[in-house]
């Protein structure tokens, strides 16, 4: 414990060298930014954050994207309370009770909740992260590719079951990431797979391509459909945060606490991010909450679960990132994108080679969400301004870092015309309503899947019972199972 | 069948038939055998046979008008009536996808530079936005600051164009101050 909290403290110095703050606030507004902004999704500019860090320091890329994570599921709560407009999917809940409450006349006091809910989530989740990943990596060194693949089958299924969307609709959509995470040359034969003849698609698709295209030009073409129609913004003359008094708070502790531990383990399921464990939290807040019966009236806990969930998340999801080399959702994944373009693989040994770098992430953690909360309460005015920027320049700016994403990643047009064909199939996808998380998540887990299978098939002789009989294994496979039953049973149960 | 209908069933026909190709194709992947180990057609296989088994679920549901469907636990819990109906404009989706596809096809021959700034401007104007000045001078201003952090400081190695666009690149960057 002393040894953790020695390093920790090493990380809040390495934290403070110039070029690490600077990257830390940069992260901070523009994850604000992109959080008010209703076109562009959480993910979606961390992924085009990417670019800008090719020539940084490796630790300083990921201050930033960490940055531009955590505050971006703070920011949207801001637009979602004051006009009903959800920066981010997951401030769909917010409109619920936030704006409710903002009706009210009491929008300052649901600004206030908002902050001490991400702060109060964000801290905890900072605070078990630095606890459990280290036991976690630990643990993890006795992990076989089977243990490895029912972990990702885990964290496959429960986007599918937890996620938004049909089922059969998700379900086809991760099949779809899967197939397109084959394309390229076969690890273990060496064999060209859905390669047409083209020598650079023998290399495989890059993740970022389709996540980049999907989530980017397929959102702007999305947008770009409805003429960029938005709705007219009312004038808010004196937006401010009034923070709830003590006795406020301590009046939803329970749901403060239960919220925060749920997204704290959404965020730990590889694959389910903000979104699903601000969505979730609300529904588990509506069922079993003192006050069910007001949810969705303006009240506290409607504000409370799902801010502190989704912002939860965030380090939920750097913990089988750092851990286990898996990321926990969409974002986390463009982060394991950063670390393996400055050659640093997380995983199990990445605490032994890399633990300053480690600690230092986490220690801008715990700093980015006080400085999140500082810069959201004294500049939400000039951060809501930004609404009155015209879409289609914002967009066409999108566009923009969108191409120079894909021509940066190896330098090829072809990764531009692969991103522009992610971005058609992307507003497909949007067009009938198929959700997109589980393309990318299939894309990206898909790959890391198929190699533990394999593993799997070759050291146990093709037993498939081996993923049953293994406890761990046992344990995830039975759990996925279970995960996959439960939209069933909510069905049948009616 | 009526129209809506059709419609509905429409995208999981075209996966369904997506599928069969795929399947027959990855059955065609050329590698050598090795004895009690799965080929490399096994695992894309599996996802082509869960892709076709979840569209023809779908294409049944929805023919027979079958249960509602399924959904994620994200979409039971939310409330409905969310969900508002924007009005479409398809011509300025076909106008977007010809414009980002020009700008692929335009980005080798005239460069960087000048395809970037004429993208922006265009697509502002495509966009519906009409303040003329305000379109050209931040197409100009965003182009620049691209070009100084991706060319001169992230050193991202972006088309330069061909003679005689290239020189616009190349004055570009040798542009005092830069």
């Amino acid at each position: 414990m002393l040894d953790l909290i020695t390093q920790l403290g090493i990380g809040f110095v390495n934290c403070a060298t110039p070029i690490n703050l600077a990257m830390l606030v940069i992260g901070i507004v523009i994850g604000l930014l992109i959080g008010v902004l209703p076109g562009l999704t959480l993910v979606m500019g961390v992924a085009l954050a990417l670019p800008f860090t090719y020539r940084m320091d490796v630790t300083a890329s990921i201050v930033l994207l960490t940055a531009m994570y955590v505050s971006g599921t703070y920011g949207g709560a801001f637009t979602a309370i004051l006009f009903r407009i959800p920066g981010e999917p997951i401030d769909v809940p917010m409109l619920w009770d936030g704006y409710t409450m903002g009706r009210r006349g009491q929008a300052a006091k649901a600004l206030g909740w908002t902050l001490v809910a991400a702060f109060g989530g964000g801290i905890i989740s900072a605070i078990i992260m630095v606890l459990l990943t280290q036991p976690l990596a630990k643990f993890a060194l006795r992990f076989s590719s089977p243990e490895y693949f029912t972990m990702l089958l885990f964290g496959l299924s429960s986007v599918v079951a937890l996620g938004r969307g049909a089922l059969a609709d998700a379900l086809i959509s991760l099949s779809v990431g899967v197939l397109i995470g084959t394309v390229g040359t076969d690890p273990i034969y060496g064999a060209y797979r859905f390669t047409f003849g083209s020598p650079l698609l023998a290399d495989g698709i890059e993740f970022l391509v389709v996540m980049v295209g999907a989530y980017g030009v397929g959102e702007v073409l999305s947008r770009l459909e409805t003429g960029f129609a938005s709705k007219p913004i009312e004038k808010i003359e004196h937006a401010r945060t009034e923070l709830p008094s003590f006795r406020e708070m301590s009046a939803v502790k329970v749901p403060f606490l239960r919220s925060s531990l749920l997204g704290i383990v959404i965020g730990i399921i590889p694959g389910a991010g903000a979104t699903i464990a601000s969505f979730v939290s609300y529904g588990v807040e509506s069922q079993f909450g003192r006050r069910k019966e007001q949810m969705g009236t303006g009240i506290a806990e409607g504000i409370v679960a799902p801010q502190a969930a989704a912002t939860a998340s965030v380090g939920g999801a750097l913990v089988p990132l750092l851990a286990l080399g898996i990321p926990g959702s969409g974002a986390t994944a463009i982060i394991l994108g950063a670390f393996m373009l400055h050659g640093v693989q997380p995983g199990p040994q990445v605490l032994v080679t890399s633990a300053a770098m480690v600690y230092t992430i986490f220690a801008s953690l715990f700093l980015g969400l006080g400085l999140m909360c500082l810069i959201g309460y004294f500049a939400i005015r000039p951060l809501v301004k930004i609404l009155d920027f015209p879409e289609a320049i914002v967009s066409a700016y999108v566009l923009i870092l969108c191409f120079i994403g894909a021509l940066s990643i190896r330098n090829s047009v072809t990764d531009l015309w692969l991103m522009i064909g992610f971005g058609v199939l992307g507003y497909l996808f949007e067009r009938w309503k198929f959700p997109v998380a589980p393309l990318v998540l299939g894309v990206i887990l898909g790959p890391l899947a198929e190699e533990s299978f394999k593993n799997s098939m070759i050291s146990f002789s093709n037993d498939w019972t081996v993923f049953f009989t293994r406890p761990i294994a046992g344990t995830m496979a039975t759990l996925t199972i279970l995960v996959l039953l439960l939209p069933l049973v909510r069905k049948w149960r009616g | 069948m009526d129209h809506s209908l059709f419609r509905a069933v429409v995208p999981y026909v075209v996966g369904l038939v997506l599928a069969a190709v795929l399947y027959v194709y990855a059955g065609q992947i050329e590698y050598t055998p090795r004895p009690g180990q799965l080929g490399p057609a096994v695992w894309p296989q599996m996802a082509i046979g869960l892709m076709a088994a979840a569209c023809l679920f779908e294409i049944v549901r929805k023919l027979t008008g079958g249960r509602a469907e399924t959904r994620g636990i994200a979409e039971i819990l939310s409330r409905e009536g969310e969900a508002e109906d924007e009005p479409r404009f398809p011509l300025l989706l076909v106008g977007g996808i010809v414009l980002v596809t020009v700008y692929a096809i335009l980005l080798l021959v005239l460069g960087f530079i000048v395809t970037t700034f004429v993208f922006l401007a265009s697509f502002m104007y495509l966009g519906r936005y009409r303040n003329h000045g305000v379109i050209w001078a931040t197409s100009a201003i965003v182009t620049i600051l691209c070009g100084i952090v991706f060319l001169r400081v992230a050193y991202v190695s972006l088309p330069r164009g061909t003679t005689p666009f290239d020189r616009v690149t190349d004055a570009f960057l040798m542009l005092p101050g830069l």
